[in-house]
């Protein structure tokens, strides 16, 4: 019996041999046979550099779960924006559009897998992206987080998009919890390349214009210099409805912001011998303008002698961003590969408010204001060590990163509380930030990490990371991370993988201070109220403590199917544990909880505090989810190809567990933090389910995409009842006609046949519900304009 | 003992190598070597077999003994080395270099020069600096760079076939 296992265990192994290297000698022998010609259209694998230090890989070989995103497919989309670009292309990634949300209108945030916008980290070309300096502080997807602003990068800069669907923080620290984006920007052999656009919504507005160069350079030694310049002026679209209590006009904004954008990325890489000088960097600068809401004539904040007719206050920041590296690379004689970079990334977020006024001012008051800005800066100085041996690859590094964060104090006039109005202070639609509210806040952290991927068998790699990271604020971390990655089989891998990760409260979690005035007659003191700082002395007396990372755990278990080169599938279910999610509190005032301790409402009333906010470390969650992805091609012979992308994605996030409130609030956590607006955020805003079918049929003359999505049902809360949204599905197209060899013309129309959100339905609230002024949910997932149709001419030069 | 029998035939079927699925890159410079011989014609026929040698790596794994083991190059039948150093090249057709280091790769360059070989890589550069054929993927495709005076100076010709799917380096410059 021993010896016929034996026998039949040495016969398996020698037929799984042969059939393995039978496989890949059929497909080669295949290609040998083509002409020199047709192999040059052979398209390979889509590569990937995430998730290994050992360089690009096929992303349907890593031992995690890697979509990338090709800068045909963002291209092919008709989206302006790289975020729009994505939300299409990738399932899970939620980029719903708010509208009158202060600063969140201008630079919206994205999600990955239903988490929060600040779980995501961002990388280009492998290095950290900065966050914005902007919080999301109101009833928005993210509300209580700052995230990237993806929109600040050019499209046509772009090579290709890379998302790990994996916690990763033990390899790049953190935020990589519901996974990476990277973006690599177009380097090497890249056609230089112009177009020009112009697109409308169905309603005749958002209208866009945009003109981008792609210019490229070639260097000794098969180096670089890539720059692209973008300019982007994209209209403002309205689906506000008629006001009834202003005669029926439609008086309020509520779609996309005005904005217009510069953009701007250069990529470049020198090689000198054996080592290699770079350098990339993006840069935007936005100027935007959204409405606040409408104060009609008679209200109580308006001074009819200088708006008759009520005023419709204008948020019109001037935002800067920017990022850029600089570094060499190269390699030792003894094979060590070496990278050594320096980053620094920049945002300025700048408010500014016209046609507005501070009615407590009375007559003298301005009607535009600046109302101060925040600014964040972000320093990395980094070493990446590798090197493979055989099979295996061993690496390391060193990370120092400083942050910074400000806010800038507005004029006096965009805060103040003046003697003609005893509630009405500062700027009407976004009071500025007052000198107490400005802060200078920095931190340093420093990281060392080792990542060994080593292979046991030709069949079994196993990829071992750790990264011990210590912050200036909250103190030190570490993490780990195990993947394995089992051929088990000629054309099946399977994969997984089991890390802990963390999320560092962000500096503008731990120091957003935005406080208003107000008194109760004109002869009583002033009161305040609004967000504090953890480390403001009526925050820390209401329980405030420093804020503590965010803590995750992740499992991800997933099989790649791959019988042809030209046809894949793959499988990825995983779970996420994280554990102390910052969250804002409610507001914490006598007259909102009914429980409040005597000893805060006395703590409150010694500060003369109407009500107060502030960050903590508030709840654990679980989620969980599945994503099944089926790509093909198939040639049609003399240039014709069809490409199929299938996508789905389901996750569920729940609230797990409730950390205890400060004692001297007398209220229980989900009191304080989990109101049922806050609740159904978290576990229900954001669509559970995603499907996305891309397809290009794609001729020597012409090209046809079509990209069918189903955005998946949502809830959210007005008043004290949940209100559920269902799924939509939409249909986006593109034709592309060659008017000669490098002169295309491409007409498209996303969610061509104009399918719209469902609408709110009878609410109790005078603003919000169908027939009212705003009719649509902002989590819609995929917006709200309906129709968008566009004309794209390209240049290839 | 059944259980350790069991054992046995699973960690067989575990370690016992078969190779991983070549990248389809790789697949295609495989193909492309051979490809690219029938292109290139040779001073002189001085040796009865063709000879490709792969210089410090082989990203090739089995793929390509298995692919050229039954193909005739040139009328004859192809035999592969692996040399780890420049000093065992010896006599070849064909030099595919995977050398990392700058000045390693450029005496494999000269080595090659002088003995009529074409060379053959994909490391950036390769061209510019001497090298004979240089495979890139851009966009997910392949290109093909051809210094056609590194070719001359080893004494090959390169059929126009392959000069015109190619970006080809004249005087330095394409």
């Amino acid at each position: 019996m021993k010896r016929l296992f034996s026998i039949i265990s040495i016969l398996i192994a020698g037929l799984e041999a042969g059939f393995a290297g039978e496989k890949d000698l059929r497909e080669a022998n295949e290609y040998y046979r083509r002409s020199l010609e047709d192999l040059l259209l052979v398209e390979t694998p889509a590569k990937a550099m995430i998730g290994s230090r050992g360089g690009d890989r096929d992303a349907l070989s890593a031992e995690v779960p890697i979509d990338v995103i090709t800068a045909a497919q963002l291209q092919s989309t008709g989206q302006s924006e790289l975020m729009r670009a994505l939300a299409v292309l990738v399932p899970g990634f939620n980029f719903p559009r708010p509208s009158i949300t202060d600063g969140t209108d201008h630079a919206p945030p994205f999600t990955l897998r239903g988490l929060n916008p600040d779980q995501v980290l961002v990388l280009v070309n492998g290095k950290r992206l900065h966050q914005s300096s902007l919080l999301h502080n109101n009833g928005t997807i993210g509300r209580g987080s700052s995230s990237v602003d993806l929109n600040a990068i050019p499209l046509r800069a772009i090579e290709r998009i890379e998302v790990l669907r994996d916690g990763a923080a033990a390899q790049y620290g953190s935020d990589a919890i519901a996974g990476i984006i990277n973006i690599i920007l177009k380097g090497y052999g890249h056609a230089n390349h112009a177009s020009l656009s112009y697109g409308r919504t169905h309603k005749g507005d958002g209208v866009l214009r945009q003109a981008d160069v792609f210019y490229s350079r070639a260097l000794p030694g098969d180096g670089f210099f890539n720059f692209t310049v973008e300019l982007r002026d994209r209209g403002p679209t309205n689906r506000a409805g008629p006001d009834i209590l202003d005669g029926g006009r439609i008086n309020t904004h509520f779609g996309d912001a005005d904005t217009q954008d510069l953009l701007l990325a250069v990529h470049a890489e020198l090689p000198r011998s054996d080592a290699t000088f770079y350098l990339h960097g993006v840069y935007d600068r936005r100027r935007s303008s959204a409405g606040a809401f409408f104060r009609r004539a008679n209200d109580d904040r308006n001074i009819s002698a200088i708006y008759p007719d009520g005023f419709l206050p204008s948020i019109e920041p001037k935002i800067l961003d920017y990022s850029m590296t600089i570094g060499s690379k190269g390699v030792l004689e003894n094979g060590t590969h070496w990278d050594l970079s320096y980053t620094q990334g920049h945002n300025d977020y700048h408010f500014y408010v016209s046609n507005s006024l501070n009615t407590s001012l009375g007559l003298a008051t301005p009607t535009s204001f600046d109302s101060g800005a925040t600014r964040y800066t972000q320093r990395i100085l980094n070493l990446d060590l590798s090197q493979r041996l055989g099979r295996h690859t061993f690496a390391g590094g060193y990370e120092f990163r400083e942050e910074r964060y400000r806010i800038v104090a507005g004029e006096p006039a965009s805060y103040v509380l003046g003697p003609a109005h005893d509630g009405a202070y500062g700027a009407q639609g976004f009071p500025g930030f007052t000198p107490d509210n400005a802060v200078m806040a920095k931190r340093q952290a420093h990281a060392l990490y080792g990542d060994i991927k080593y292979g046991l068998t030709e069949r079994l790699m196993i990829d071992a990371a750790v990264r011990a990271e210590h912050f200036s604020d909250f103190g030190s971390t570490a993490n780990g991370k195990l993947a394995l990655r089992l051929r088990a089989h000629e054309d099946l891998l399977l994969r997984a993988s089991a890390s802990t990760g963390f999320r560092a409260p962000s500096l503008s979690q731990s120091h957003f201070s935005y406080t208003g005035t107000y008194r109760n007659s004109a002869n009583d003191p002033p009161l305040y109220w609004g967000n504090f700082a953890v480390d403001h002395p009526v925050a820390r007396a209401l329980g405030a403590t420093d804020l503590k990372p965010e803590k995750s755990r992740h499992l991800t278990l997933g099989l790649v199917y791959q019988p042809t080169s030209t046809l894949s599938a793959s499988a990825d279910w995983f779970l996420t544990d994280i554990a102390d999610r910052i969250l804002p509190t409610g507001y914490i005032a006598s007259w909102n909880l009914s429980t409040l301790s005597p000893q805060a409402v006395a703590i409150l009333d010694a500060h003369r505090i109407d009500g107060a906010v502030y960050f903590t470390n508030a709840v654990n969650t679980r989620t969980q989810g599945l994503d099944l992805r089926l790509d093909s091609t198939h040639e049609f012979g003399q240039g014709a190809r069809l490409k199929l992308t299938g996508a789905y994605h389901f996750s569920k996030t729940r609230i797990t567990g409730v950390n205890a409130a400060p004692g001297v609030l007398g209220v229980a956590m989900t009191e304080l933090v989990l109101d049922a607006f806050t609740r159904t955020m978290i576990e229900e805003s954001q669509p559970r389910s995603a499907f996305k079918l891309w397809s290009k049929y794609s001729t020597p003359a012409w090209d046809l995409v079509l990209n069918l999505n189903r955005f998946g049902s949502f809830a959210s809360v007005k008043g004290d009842e949940t209100v559920r949204f269902r799924a939509k599905w939409t249909l986006d197209a593109e034709y592309s006609y060659r008017l000669s060899k490098d002169v295309t013309l491409s007409l498209g129309g996303v969610n061509l046949f104009n399918a719209m959100p469902d609408e709110w339905g009878q609410t109790s609230d005078t603003l919000v519900g169908s027939g009212k002024v705003i009719r649509y949910s902002q989590y819609a997932p995929f917006g709200y304009n309906g129709a968008f149709y566009y004309l794209r001419l390209g240049l290839t030069f | 003992m059944r259980r350790r029998t069991l054992l046995s035939f699973a960690l067989s079927w575990f370690f016992l190598a078969s190779p991983l699925a070549s990248e389809e890159e790789k697949k295609l410079q495989a193909v492309f070597i051979g490809r690219f011989a029938s292109y290139v014609e040779w001073p002189d026929g001085r040796r009865e077999r063709f000879v490709i040698t792969l210089l410090d790596d082989n990203p090739f794994g089995n793929l390509l003994g298995e692919l050229y083991h039954d193909k005739r190059i040139n009328g004859k039948p192809v035999e592969l080395r692996h040399a780890r150093r420049l000093e065992e090249v010896g006599e070849t057709d064909i030099l595919f270099i995977t050398v990392a280091n700058f000045q390693a790769r450029r005496a494999a360059i000269e080595y090659a020069q002088k003995n009529g070989i074409l060379t053959i890589s994909e490391i950036k550069g390769f061209a510019e600096n001497g090298g004979i054929i240089q495979i890139d993927f851009v966009e997910q495709r392949v290109r093909i760079k051809i210094n056609y005076d590194a070719a001359m100076k080893s004494g090959l010709k390169i059929g126009a076939p392959l000069l015109s799917i190619a970006t080809v380096l004249r005087g330095e410059k394409p």
